[in-house]
């Protein structure tokens, strides 16, 4: 009886241990990893700080901001001109991802399911261009685009961010198409419909998932580009957000850098709000080629 | 004789068919084809033609026919070898401490880490963030006299540590490659946590009831178990940092006295400061070279091991 109590009780102080032993385990685990999130998200935290300082606050480099300064957004938005920029931006962007979606789908389904001669040739051609750097375009767009009257032209970046993004989009929506079900189009084609028709009326409303994932991937793409847009935009009020604000950081914003880290916060916001909203997209769109090709 | 003629009008109409399959594919490819071409291939096709001529860029023609002339300038500029130089200890600091970190964080993600899909999104975040907000961000930490990073190192007492981040040529690539890997390494993470997941669940309880502890299965099953991942994340991060521009455009452009100079940001300033087109097309056919082995060997990892 006594011996049984004893045994038992042994037990649970050796459960209980175990329990403390695995609680203690953990212990370095959750180290590391908050390490980590401390460090990955500082420098983000730090820029919404600043955009609330003083430039006085600033220059003590104190790191909670106080009194709040919120005239530094009114500063970033209307004596820099960010707005522009913002409409600039948010223009070319989606132009972009728009036009390349209009040409990708319907080459992604031809690639995917029509058997016509050299197909497999053609899309290993497409595919050439998620392996060129975009250097490899630079001079030559930037010489043609002068020759041709159109620097500092919404064009200029709608067409090279559109061409750019064609490998990707081909990629991924020749992927999808793949993988629907093969029965849709022939009852389609029972029906008698025409290619375009099956293309246009069955499989495109099946694609959204791909086209989700290829525009908002493309979308940050452009939204951040900075190369092209440094050198085929030169006038200060037709710039794209990253290069607009970078010049203005050598101007406008030099020694005032709470506007800088203003207009910062305000250019980051939708792709952070977008990233939340959709997590599975962005990590899909960003890593894919990477571990299925 | 009735049964080969039907045989011939068979196939007349399959070549018919065919025929008319083949139009049919290439109308739908034919868009993409075009503006691909337009904006991508036809000037790959000019740089690398442009790489053979030396040219300004002031005229409406190029120069005279160099034939090697340009790389053999290019190869000849002291500043050319330093860039390369730079590119190669940027890559071979980088990819080893971003992947290491990203394969220590997938880990501990992935073995029953409570909440693991929120802290996966938020180590994601720098990947997101434009570079020019992260450079401009990261310039301000690194300042001086009044950043917060040194100005934390002299309140811990640690003030022997703190450097001209971005002002002493012997630290500015260190800052740099700092700065790049932090923005990476949610990247990486990402990737090799996919290659976890995919690991079938019964190898790894296996190996937990055998009695192994979790730093042995980790070590002796998963890390080999995920080596071709692993060796896609690596392959990955050396493609784009043999691409690095925008990041070190906007901190340091290369400076101080190009300790922080690559490829990439050297073309830039043949092109547009030193104006010899034909040399920097030069300096881009030369990297494109060597992006396109790398991938090549990426190709490799991925068809040989994985699929």
């Amino acid at each position: 009886m006594m011996a049984t109590e004893a045994l038992a009780g042994a037990q649970a102080g050796r459960a209980r241990a175990d329990k403390l032993r695995k609680l203690a385990s953990q212990v370095p685990r959750w180290g590391v990893v908050i390490f980590f999130l401390v460090i990955s998200l500082f420098p983000a935290v730090y820029m919404v700080l600043v955009s609330l300082m003083t430039t006085q606050t600033l220059f003590e480099a104190r790191l909670f901001p106080w009194p709040l300064r919120w005239q530094n957004f009114v500063e970033a938005w209307v004596s820099a001109k960010i707005g522009i920029l913002y409409w600039n931006s948010f223009y070319i962007s989606t132009v972009s991802v728009i036009l390349t979606l209009v040409v990708c789908a319907p080459a992604g389904y031809g690639l995917a399911r029509v058997e016509f001669l050299g197909r497999g040739l053609l899309f290993n051609f497409f595919l050439l261009g998620l392996t060129l750097p975009v250097s490899t375009s630079l001079l030559p767009l930037f010489f043609n685009l002068k020759a041709l009257g159109l620097m500092n032209t919404p064009f200029a970046l709608i067409g090279p961010y559109t061409g750019f993004g064609i490998s990707f989009g081909i990629f991924i929506l020749k992927g999808f198409f793949e993988t629907l079900p093969r029965e849709l189009e022939e009852a389609a084609r029972v029906d008698g419909a025409s290619e375009f028709r099956i293309f246009l009326q069955v499989m495109l409303p099946l694609t959204r998932p791909a086209v989700a994932t290829v525009s908002i991937f493309l979308f940050l793409t452009n939204w951040n580009e900075f190369i092209f847009a440094l050198t085929f935009i030169t006038e200060p009020l037709r710039r794209t957000l990253p290069t607009g604000i970078y010049s203005l950081s050598g101007q406008e914003f030099y020694g005032n850098y709470p506007t800088l880290a203003a207009a910062l916060v305000v250019f980051s916001i939708p792709i952070i709000v977008l990233y939340f909203i959709f997590q599975s997209q962005f990590i899909e769109g960003l890593t894919a080629g990477a571990v299925k090709q | 004789m009735a049964a080969s003629s039907s045989a011939l009008v068979r196939t007349v109409a399959d070549r018919k068919r065919n025929l008319r399959r083949n139009f049919t594919g290439y109308l739908f490819v034919l868009p993409a084809l075009v503006v691909y071409c337009a904006f991508v291939v036809y000037p790959t096709i000019y740089t690398l033609a442009l790489s053979f001529f030396r040219w300004t860029g002031m005229t409406p023609q190029w120069g005279p026919f160099v034939g090697l002339g340009n790389f053999a300038a290019t190869i000849a500029d002291p500043v050319f070898w330093t860039s390369i130089r730079n590119n190669v200890q940027f890559v071979l600091v980088r990819t080893p401490v971003e992947v290491g970190c990203a394969l220590v964080l997938a880990v501990l993600l992935s073995t029953a880490m409570r909440g693991w899909r929120l802290w996966r999104t938020l180590l994601f975040v720098p990947v997101v963030l434009s570079l020019v907000a992260v450079g401009l961000v990261f310039e301000r930490l690194f300042e001086a006299s009044t950043g917060v990073l040194n100005v934390f190192l002299n309140a811990v007492r640690l003030g022997f540590l703190a450097q001209q981040w971005l002002g002493d040529p012997d630290v500015a690539l260190w800052s740099v490659t700092a700065v790049s890997i932090w923005k990476n390494i949610g990247f990486s993470m990402v990737i090799l946590l996919a290659g976890l997941q995919s690991l079938s669940k019964e190898v790894l309880e296996a190996a937990k009831v055998d009695g192994a502890r979790e730093v042995q299965v980790t070590l002796y099953v998963i890390i080999p178990m995920l080596r071709p991942v692993i060796a896609i994340a690596t392959v990955l991060s050396v493609i784009s940092g043999l691409k690095v521009f925008d990041l070190i455009f906007i901190m340091t452009q290369g400076g101080p006295l190009y300790s922080t100079e690559v490829p990439m940001t050297l073309l830039y300033r043949y092109a547009f400061t030193f104006n010899v087109m034909g040399q920097a097309a030069a300096v881009v056919v030369l990297q494109a070279i060597v992006i396109m082995i790398v991938s090549w060997l990426q190709l490799r990892f991925v068809r040989g091991e994985v699929g």
